[in-house]
């Protein structure tokens, strides 16, 4: 009579081996243990011990999750390590396609005078602080000759609008100039209170985008975000509506920035996004750069307050989701993204090499050219170590062959980071050289003292929970992720 | 806060570990390592501003240590299929722009 052969018949035919492997300590006898390319397990310390020795069988339960999650492999098996391949190429593909982000600050001039300006924006002197014609040429002629197909012209201030015939020029000459093949978005990032109908006309037959900040209820914003009139929050919001009308709902976006004010106040933030239809929304702390430094604004509150704010945030946000209204927190999306599927990251500072250069460059006013955003905003503190080269005299090629951006990117690699390298949350985290360099003074900096170390730590330590202990929220958040 | 001893055994305690413990361990303390007589001492010395008492350090340097000794196992076991994954990876990548620079 035919029977059924035993379990350990269908044992696999040669050893277990174990694959790479990095594992955080995230409470007493939690793990999270993540494989080369992030897919991660939370498990407690006997369930580590036993995936690292091998002491595993089919049917466990472990060997069947340690399998799944690529930690353990069949000895002599190529197919698991060629998909781990396969899909790290991908997770790397930014580095394809160099330079896709192009920002060009038109002017520093400002009529807001926000203390925690990050850019240290002027107020006067059109002659020194706008940029030329000749200047923006050349900036156009650099970002043209990047390889990648698809670039983004970012127009950043002071409040750019201040030089709309510069940004209008620019457009148009970049449009005339564009190789076959190359596609160009733009972005105009200004507060809109000097939107009118021919910049609204302009927006529409070029297709340009809007970003704005907007950083909660009226009278935290215009406190925020003081300017003549004080009338900044008004300002913003109908700029906000017209655009919706004029362009579409999806074509404005906008920027919070967290201040000790706003911390008690999380909830109303969110509400002013939702109720103005936008379609998400990123709570971000204050950098420390600018004013923001100068007016002391960025020490007054400290990394746990801002963790507190962030998640009591998310928590409320994942309630608006759990009834019915799709509305992401953007810093989490990234985030999620990178956890949950290999695409590349568009985001500068979740690379590792850093996004320095390879991800944007920053064409500033005078001609001088930054490897980021962050980068001028230390050089208008008088730090020049982010400044690549000067638009008179340099072009594509000097600037992302420089001797200075190839230390600072060959230095950046969080894979080879103390701490950085064995930490579970590597494969979602970048190293942000400007930040540490700012807050430590040394591009990589010492991560257990790192707010950004910290920040993200909690953050992924968040998601994480999320993810594993509840359903509601994990369905909410792979949505986010477009998973 | 007082200045907090631990010791190991030299051969059976690797000091590579002990220093990338010390590494995670500078938020709370700064940590000397010395290696006298086959033992490897390692004094911490607490931050003023950590919340966290000397039993407390101790126990996290500690845990560091043991994380950190399962992770050189593991980085030494899986080393060479390390190598031969970003191998593939990136050897891949290399021939791919090869080919599209001679064809």
């Amino acid at each position: 009579m035919a029977r059924f052969q035993g379990a350990s018949a269908f044992a696999p035919a040669s050893d277990l081996q174990l694959l790479p492997l990095r594992f955080e300590r995230v409470s007493e006898d939690r793990y999270v243990v993540s494989n080369l390319v992030g897919d991660a397990l939370i498990l407690t310390r006997q369930e580590l011990d036993r995936i690292v020795a091998l002491e595993l069988a089919p049917g466990d339960g472990l060997y069947e999750r340690a399998f799944e999650k690529m930690l353990i492999s069949v000895k002599g098996q190529q197919s698991q390590l060629q998909l781990l391949a396969m899909r790290l190429r991908s997770r790397m593909a930014f580095l394809q396609e160099p330079t896709p982000l192009h920002l060009f600050v038109v002017t520093l001039r400002c009529e807001h005078s926000c203390p925690y300006c990050q850019v240290s924006r002027r107020s006067i002197d059109r002659e020194r602080f706008d940029m030329s014609t000749e200047t923006a040429l050349r900036a156009v002629n650099v970002a043209l000759s990047t390889p990648s197909q698809t670039i983004k012209i970012e127009f950043q201030g002071g409040e750019p609008l201040l030089n709309f015939s510069l940004i209008k020029e620019i457009v148009q000459a970049a449009r005339r100039k564009a190789p076959p093949g190359k596609y160009i978005e733009f972005v105009i990032a200004t507060n809109l209170a000097l939107l009118d109908d021919e910049i609204i006309s302009f927006c529409r037959e070029e297709a340009i985008s809007i970003s704005t900040s907007l950083d909660g209820p009226a009278d935290l914003h215009n406190k925020n975000r003081p300017r003549p009139g004080g009338n900044s929050y008004q300002l913003t919001v109908d700029g906000i509506r017209r655009i919706q009308d004029a362009l579409g709902p999806g074509r404005v976006s906008a920027l919070m920035t967290t201040t000790q004010a706003s911390l008690d106040r999380v909830e109303e933030i969110i509400d002013e996004y939702v109720s103005l239809d936008l379609e998400g929304i990123f709570l971000r702390p204050l950098s420390p750069y600018g004013f923001a430094i100068k007016t002391k604004q960025f020490d007054k509150y400290g990394r746990q307050e801002w963790l507190k704010f962030y998640e009591r945030g998310l928590q409320y946000i994942l309630d608006i989701n759990r009834r019915g209204r799709h509305f992401p927190e953007f810093y989490a999306t990234l985030l999620l993204k990178r956890m949950l599927s290999d695409l590349p990251t568009g985001y500068v500072d979740l690379r590792s090499p850093a996004g320095i250069g390879l991800g944007a460059l920053v064409y500033n006013y005078d001609g001088k050219v930054y490897a980021s955003d962050e980068g001028r905003m230390l050089a208008e503190m008088g730090d020049e170590t982010f400044q690549l080269g000067d638009l008179a005299t340099d072009g594509y090629g000097d600037l992302i062959l420089s001797a200075k951006l190839v230390d600072l990117v060959g230095g950046s690699l969080s894979q080879c980071s103390p701490e950085c390298s064995s930490c579970a949350f590597e494969p979602y985290c970048g190293s942000d050289p400007v930040y540490h360099h700012a807050t430590q003074g040394d591009p990589v900096g010492i991560k257990p003292l790192s707010e950004f170390c910290a920040r993200q730590k909690f953050v992924l330590g968040l998601l994480f929970r999320l993810l594993e202990d509840s359903p509601q929220d994990a369905a909410i958040l792979r949505r986010w992720a477009g998973r | 806060m007082p200045e907090i001893v631990v010791q190991f055994e030299a051969s059976s305690q690797p000091v590579e570990a002990l220093r990338e413990a010390a590494y995670r361990l500078i938020s709370d303390a700064s940590c000397l390592i010395d290696t006298i007589d086959g033992r490897h001492i390692c004094r911490l010395i607490p931050k003023d501003r950590t919340g966290r008492n000397p039993d407390e350090i101790r126990s996290r340097f500690l845990d560091l240590v043991t994380d950190q000794n399962l992770r050189e196992k593991v980085s030494a076991e899986t080393a060479g299929v390390r190598n031969v994954i970003i191998a593939l990876a990136f050897g891949a990548l290399a021939r791919e722009r090869e080919a599209s620079q001679t064809g």
